[in-house]
């Protein structure tokens, strides 16, 4: 027993110490979620559209701050309730087709979501009287070396990247529904 | 490890046939573990291989696939895609490119930094060379010549591949990935997936030349069979870049699918077309390079990310 824990001990952060040097794998992963809100998409667009304001209507970020705008290499960090931080970089904003896409930049906080990389594009589009909301993502699972640990496995990172999303889709709608933000 | 001279004769034989006349256009998919063939009117068939394949590199006759959590190179038949043998890879194999006879496919081991060169017949490791971090994809030039995109440590490392000795590192933009030969093999452009721009290599100065924007995460890279254009995938963006090699100004910005990666031009009878993995939405952009306009998606299996030309000889 002594030995085993012992060698658990050493294992881990070696494992862990591969992952977080190789934030690019060669097998890139893809989630897509969607929900459909009863409300315009101008009317969605206005509480989501802006790229620092997710804080407002993400039900997991407990503090959203952000320079630069909704401009190409505008920043937001966010604080998650579960004590993890991420940075992301704005490459793309349409206000128009009601469209942004960015990715994380530093290095990955394996607590905030166990993936090493990611890009993402949050799209508001039309749907019959009201609006579906899309949010698909690109990423590497949180340890890119060829024998990752369970928690930071492909399927660790798709399991908690469509949860994230999942759960910050449900809130838009409630805020969005609930016309809390609106104005 | 380094190989007798009748070798290199052997691979600067077998690269110097001309370009193919009539060819077939394959593409991997990663999720849905499939190469698809896909003919000129744009029928696709699907033929089933071993997990996850990431990249795919014909030759000889053969198709190669890479797979980078499997420990594996798969073999099959550039014909009919039909799988003929797994070659144990001792690393995570990722970029592959194939001698044109087909005896010989040198891959990138992405973990290792570094390349090797491996006998197609049964898998043996006839020579490695060291590269920069996380070497991406590679491209074998008609003297013998590897080019490989060290994506972590922004340079591209030029390989003798009969003596596998590195003999030329070439700084380029940030994150290199994906890089193509034009048809002379007098320029090489490699695609900067972090700079979002195109790196333009003269091959016998082995010197950057240019360096060019192109769209957001260029991912993919192709030049045109008569060598005035070369196209770039942007991941990012969703669209194709296409670029005039003589001005390298950008004459067009086609859209295409979700995340497209791989990118490969075939010429089809008098015309030139475009295939391009679009790797989020499952399928196949075709652009038509005369009039520089999508003019077809095909749906393929799920995560299509490489595309290879099997030349007639091929066959």
């Amino acid at each position: 027993m002594r030995l085993s824990l012992l060698g658990a001990s050493l294992t881990v952060p070696l494992v862990l110490a591969a992952g977080l040097a190789l934030a690019h794998g060669p097998t890139p992963q893809k989630v897509s979620q969607s929900i459909t809100i009863k409300a315009s998409p101008d009317a969605v667009w206005k509480i989501a559209g802006d790229f620092g304001s997710i804080g407002k209507w993400h039900p997991d970020v407990a503090k959203a701050t952000s320079t630069g705008g909704n401009q190409e290499g505008g920043s937001r960090t966010l604080t998650l309730k579960n004590g993890g931080t991420l940075v992301d970089g704005l490459d793309e904003w349409k206000d128009k087709e009601h469209t942004y896409s960015y990715r994380s930049s530093g290095d990955p906080d394996l607590k905030a979501l166990p993936v090493s990389s990611y890009s993402a594009t949050f799209t508001v589009a039309p749907e019959g009287d009201g609006s579906k909301v899309e949010w698909l993502s690109r990423f590497y699972r949180g340890d890119t070396g060829n024998e990752p640990p369970d928690n930071l496995s492909d399927e660790a990172g798709r399991e908690a990247m469509n949860r994230f999303f999942a759960e910050g889709l449900k809130g838009l709608k409630a805020v969005a529904e609930g016309g809390k933000a609106t104005q | 490890m380094s190989r007798p001279a009748p070798l290199l004769a052997t691979f600067l034989l077998a690269l110097s046939g001309a370009p193919a006349l009539a060819a077939t256009v394959w593409v991997a998919s990663q999720q849905g573990a499939q190469l698809s063939r896909i003919e000129a009117g744009g029928a696709v068939e699907g033929a089933a291989v071993p997990a996850a394949p990431a990249t795919v590199a014909a030759g000889g006759g053969l198709l190669f696939l890479s797979h980078p959590d499997g420990h594996a190179i798969t073999v099959a038949e550039a014909g009919t895609g039909k799988v003929l043998r797994r070659l144990p890879y001792a690393g995570q194999v990722f970029g592959l490119a194939a001698s044109a006879d087909g005896r010989t496919v040198f891959a990138t081991d992405w973990s290792g930094h570094r390349v090797d060169r491996i006998a197609a017949a049964d898998g043996r490791v006839e020579g490695s060379a060291a590269t920069g971090r996380d070497p991406a994809h590679l491209v074998l030039d008609r003297s013998g010549r590897l080019f490989v995109a060290d994506r972590e440590s922004r340079q591209v490392s030029v390989i003798d591949a009969a003596r596998m000795e590195r003999v030329a590192t070439i700084p380029v933009g940030e994150a290199p990935f994906a890089l193509a030969l034009d048809p002379a093999g007098t320029r090489l452009y490699v695609g900067n997936v972090r700079s979002n721009d195109l790196t333009v290599i003269d091959t016998a100065a082995l010197k950057a030349v240019a360096t060019v924007p192109a769209g957001a995460m260029p991912y993919g890279v192709a030049v045109s069979p008569d060598g005035a254009r070369v196209l770039v995938t942007n991941q990012g963006a969703g669209t194709v870049t296409v670029l005039d090699t003589k001005t390298l100004a950008v004459t067009a910005t086609i859209g295409v699918g979700r995340y497209p990666e791989g990118i490969a031009v075939a010429r089809e009878g008098g015309a030139a077309r475009a295939y391009v993995a679009n790797w989020f939405s499952d399928d196949v952009s075709v652009i038509d390079l005369a009039s520089l306009k999508a003019v077809g998606r095909l749906p393929v299996a799920e995560g299509p990310r490489s595309v290879a030309v099997a030349g007639e000889g091929d066959r």
